[in-house]
């Protein structure tokens, strides 16, 4: 009786499903998204754990005998100066990941208001930007980044720079085209009729319904960058030694594949793993927050 | 009578279109006083909504206010910076639209939607806000408006998403509220519960209510006063009570003739108004009406009429005018489709 009772007493709470929530439940679902979630947690993990600790100094050198395999001191055995690999590519994750979230961020800064003015106020702006950014796609990006890094030098904040220069143009005409829509619809008139300014309207309400494509775009943007500095990494312009990059380590591991494959193959491995996890959690964001695939 | 809070003087809004210029509204004046609810009846295209839009200078592109008046108080907003325009939108002249489930932001909470359009204003700060916002769902009759306010729009029916939009207009307790088609896009019973509501608010707080809308028996449920557009100008206005017994103009006449009705004779069929709206790149010559009007004269093919008093305080603009029709060319008696005329199997009052 008494547990009837308060079965009737609690009152019915219709449940709050947001997008937001409802992404959130079909994201769980998503079996590869939430390990790729894992796998990045841990990643995140091993990198703060490298400001404070690596179990040999990354930049020690002839902690073993160079070129030595994997064993029990050296799980993923040591490069050419004898320094340990396991270490240099924890920090090297560091860096992975401050290029990649750093490239990102600096692009929606760039990137989305541009978008959401030229989208919302069409006219001569729109013109400009599109033309801008017709113009970037036309040159060839590696030029673009190597010019730009032999001209700022190759610190960390320029190679993050550099990418910048080379992608924010994707996000921009993203969200160009996010708000184009969006002026159009009725919520934006209602918000004009009961006086809101404009950067009100822009950021207040065409901004929050365009998050889901803006949060799958950048998400999808993190693998690309973190691939891009790979690459000038890898072609000697990227981060400079003695830090050690995933891109520059495999540089080196290639030089030595012949008698020393391990020192390409495990940051190969690291950043491989890396890009797969971003892109299943961008696949997962994307069918998590596509409105035409909610199941 | 007290002075008018908006008169709309000879406005004229047009759209520059690849075809030509369409006058959307060609001239249309007229007044409304504080407190009063006033209908603006049209079919689709006939300039109604622009002439709402026209007055918050809400025009789309391509359209351009060309001239006119609009003044506020006695303040001219066609003349004012944007900045003051903004300023009168939603706290002394609000608007509410056609569909509630589109004029509502998707992916804000509706609750926030109201307290931003104070928020928009500095009428009030963040908890003042609230509060607020909870008391005007109160009035607007939304049960339970505290957990209300936390859904989104697409949480709420669409009758309660409408509520919610009229609370977002009454938000800043403006002057003047434009409804442009509040009900069109809702259920029946629902459309009478917020006709109702619209009218009690026009009541209890005095706020003058510009109704636009298609449907007759929502002006003759709302309204004291209307006007009817045809082809971006006025053809007729006057109390709702005389244009509903005495429609002077042949338009008024075969709009309220079109009306079905549940108790109409069973060989009654259904009178609807022949040909097109007209075509507003290239209106017709004379009398714009002339096409379509059964009772013209060779003088409507040529000669625009002007709008005149034809009976105390209502205008119309014919060279006819229905009076004269039913004495010489036969029109019919109109059945009265206002609410508590006659209902039931009856022929119904012939008036």
């Amino acid at each position: 009786m008494a547990t009837a009772a308060a079965v009737i007493a609690r009152p019915i709470e219709p449940e709050q499903a947001s997008l937001w929530s409802d992404a959130w439940r079909r994201l769980r679902k998503n079996r590869l998204a939430l390990v790729a979630t894992v796998y990045l947690i841990l990643l995140v993990a091993v990198a703060l754990v490298a400001l404070v600790w690596t179990p040999y100094r990354m930049s020690a050198v002839g902690v073993a005998v160079t070129y030595a395999g994997p064993s029990a001191a050296h799980p993923l055995g040591v490069d050419e100066l004898g320094r340990d690999i396991l270490s240099r590519l924890m920090v090297g994750a560091q860096v992975s990941l401050v290029v990649g979230v750093g490239t990102q961020i600096l692009v929606l800064v760039v990137g989305v208001p541009i978008g959401l003015l030229a989208g919302y106020y069409r006219g001569w702006f729109d013109t400009f930007i599109s033309f801008v950014i017709n113009v970037f796609y036309g040159i060839p990006d590696i030029l673009v980044a190597m010019i730009m890094v032999f001209l700022l030098g190759p610190s960390l904040t320029n190679i993050i720079i550099a990418i910048v220069a080379t992608r924010w143009m994707d996000m921009a005409r993203l969200v160009r085209g996010q708000a184009m829509s969006l002026r159009e619809r009725e919520f934006v008139e209602a918000g004009r009729a009961a006086g809101a300014r404009p950067f009100r309207m822009l950021f207040g309400h065409i901004l929050p319904n365009a998050l889901g494509p803006i949060i799958i775009q950048a998400t999808l943007g993190i693998p690309a960058a973190i691939l891009f500095e790979a690459f000038l990494s890898f072609l000697g312009v990227g981060v400079q030694p003695p830090t050690p990059s995933w891109g520059s380590m495999a540089n080196e591991g290639v030089q030595a594949i012949q008698y020393a494959p391990h020192m390409v193959l495990f940051p190969s491995i690291a950043l491989s793993l890396t890009l797969m996890a971003f892109n299943f959690l961008g696949d997962g964001l994307r069918d998590a927050l596509d409105p035409r695939s909610r199941r | 009578m007290a002075t008018p809070i908006l008169q709309v003087r000879d406005l004229h809004t047009q759209f520059a279109t690849d075809h030509g210029m369409v006058r959307a509204v060609d001239g249309v004046s007229f007044d409304l006083y504080p407190g009063e609810s006033l209908g603006i009846v049209g079919e689709s295209g006939s300039g109604k909504s622009v002439t709402a839009l026209s007055i918050l200078r809400l025009v789309p592109e391509p359209g351009r206010i060309t001239s006119g008046e609009v003044l506020y108080r006695n303040n001219d907003l066609l003349k004012m910076s944007d900045e003051d325009v903004r300023d009168i939108r939603g706290k002394d002249i609000a608007m509410i639209f056609q569909d509630p489930q589109s004029s509502l932001n998707p992916v804000l909470k509706t609750g926030y939607q109201i307290e931003e359009a104070m928020l928009a204003h500095r009428q009030a700060t963040g908890q003042q806000a609230r509060d607020r916002t909870i008391e005007l769902l109160r009035k607007v009759r939304i049960p339970a408006p505290e957990r209300r306010v936390k859904d989104f729009p697409h949480q709420l029916s669409g009758g309660m998403r409408q509520r919610a939009m009229i609370a977002m207009g009454l938000a800043n307790a403006p002057s003047i509220l434009i409804a442009d088609e509040p009900t069109t896009a809702l259920d029946v019973t629902v459309q009478a519960q917020i006709l109702e509501l619209l009218g009690d608010l026009n009541h209890e707080l005095g706020t003058a209510i510009i109704m636009i809308t298609h449907n007759m028996g929502v002006v003759a449920g709302l309204c004291s006063r209307v006007i009817v557009m045809y082809a971006g100008q006025i053809v007729e206005q006057g109390p709702v009570d005389q244009i509903f017994e005495q429609p002077q103009h042949p338009y008024t006449w075969s709009l309220l003739k079109s009306i079905p009705r549940v108790d109409a004779l069973r060989h009654e069929r259904l009178r609807s108004i022949e040909g097109l709206a007209p075509d507003l790149l290239r209106p017709p010559s004379g009398c714009r009406f002339h096409p379509r009007c059964p009772f013209r004269l060779d003088k409507c093919f040529t000669d625009e009429p002007p709008l005149v008093e034809v009976k105390p305080d209502q205008q119309a603009s014919c060279w006819v005018t229905m009076d004269r029709a039913r004495q010489e060319m036969g029109a019919d008696d109109l059945i009265d489709i206002r609410p508590g005329a006659a209902s039931g199997v009856h022929p119904g009052k012939l008036i």
